[in-house]
């Protein structure tokens, strides 16, 4: 694990693609569940080692994580029941305040499958209550 | 042209929801999204909501199987969307999808997630390769 100011660098994570997981995850979005679905490693970035800490940097700065923007970039297809390694950049930014979560997933041979960027915006609860 | 798509195409549109208290915990559930924003009434009200938003995960992941059911025939090679506004708990959501640029290799689908409100949810788009051609 590297760490510095504003970059904090996490993994490689061996996680699996879980048939039944996926199959649940597809038909809460409309999916057949007869393929792992593109948005699955979402379930990867809940992950208790990178959850823990988003929540405590909200915590620490009583700010609430809104997610600004997502994306999946694909240049192998995700299989069920494969094991892959997951990569994560979080990156740090203050003008606005944001917290972006950088993965890549490679397969267990180092070849890239995806790449995914997650944008949270960081917005203090008392400017949320405002806005809202 | 490719694979018969033409510039400007609308995708059919794809009404989802609306979701109840028991789907934005059942996607918790399996996501581990489990962000009380989307589950806590009180805590949704005390900044203002009048029901919890909808993760917009869930939203942006349907567009999968609209893009599938659409053309089963192309891989979708990315998929992106930025979260505009929020989804609240009970509301309807409208999937809609045009394509904007069609090449031998590329397929660009802009995409729209609209609820009640004027402004869209989920401005997104989609990159969709067509099928390998057999080797002559």
């Amino acid at each position: 694990m590297q760490n510095d100011q504003h970059h904090l660098s996490l993994g490689p994570f061996r996680l699996q693609v879980d048939p039944t997981r996926a199959k649940t995850y597809a038909l809460e979005t409309g999916g057949d569940g007869l393929s792992a679905p593109l948005a699955y490693p979402a379930v990867w970035l809940a992950e208790p080692t990178l959850l823990e800490i988003i929540q405590d940097l909200c915590r620490s700065q009583d700010v609430i994580p809104v997610h600004e923007s997502q994306s999946f970039f694909y240049t192998l297809e995700l299989a069920l029941g494969e094991s892959y390694d997951l990569y994560v950049l979080l990156k740090r930014e203050t003008e606005p305040s944001r917290l972006i979560i950088e993965a890549t997933i490679k397969t267990t041979t180092n070849r890239l499958v995806a790449t995914i960027e997650t944008i949270l915006r960081l917005v203090p609860y008392d400017i949320m209550k405002a806005k809202a | 042209m490719s694979c018969g798509i033409t510039l400007g195409e609308k995708l059919p549109e794809v009404i989802i929801g609306p979701f109840d208290a028991d789907a934005l915990q059942r996607y918790a559930d399996v996501s581990g999204d489990t962000n009380p924003l989307h589950l806590d009434e009180t805590l949704a009200q005390s900044i203002g909501f009048s029901s919890p938003p909808v993760h917009g995960m869930k939203i942006l992941a349907a567009f999968e199987p609209m893009l599938k059911n659409w053309r089963s025939e192309l891989k979708i090679i990315a998929l992106s969307g930025k979260f505009v506004q929020p989804i609240l708990r009970g509301e309807s959501v409208k999937l809609t999808g045009k394509v904007l640029r069609v090449s031998d290799t590329e397929i660009f689908v802009r995409l729209f997630a609209h609820g009640p409100q004027r402004l869209p949810a989920i401005i997104g788009e989609a990159r969709l390769s067509p099928p390998t051609e057999p080797f002559a």
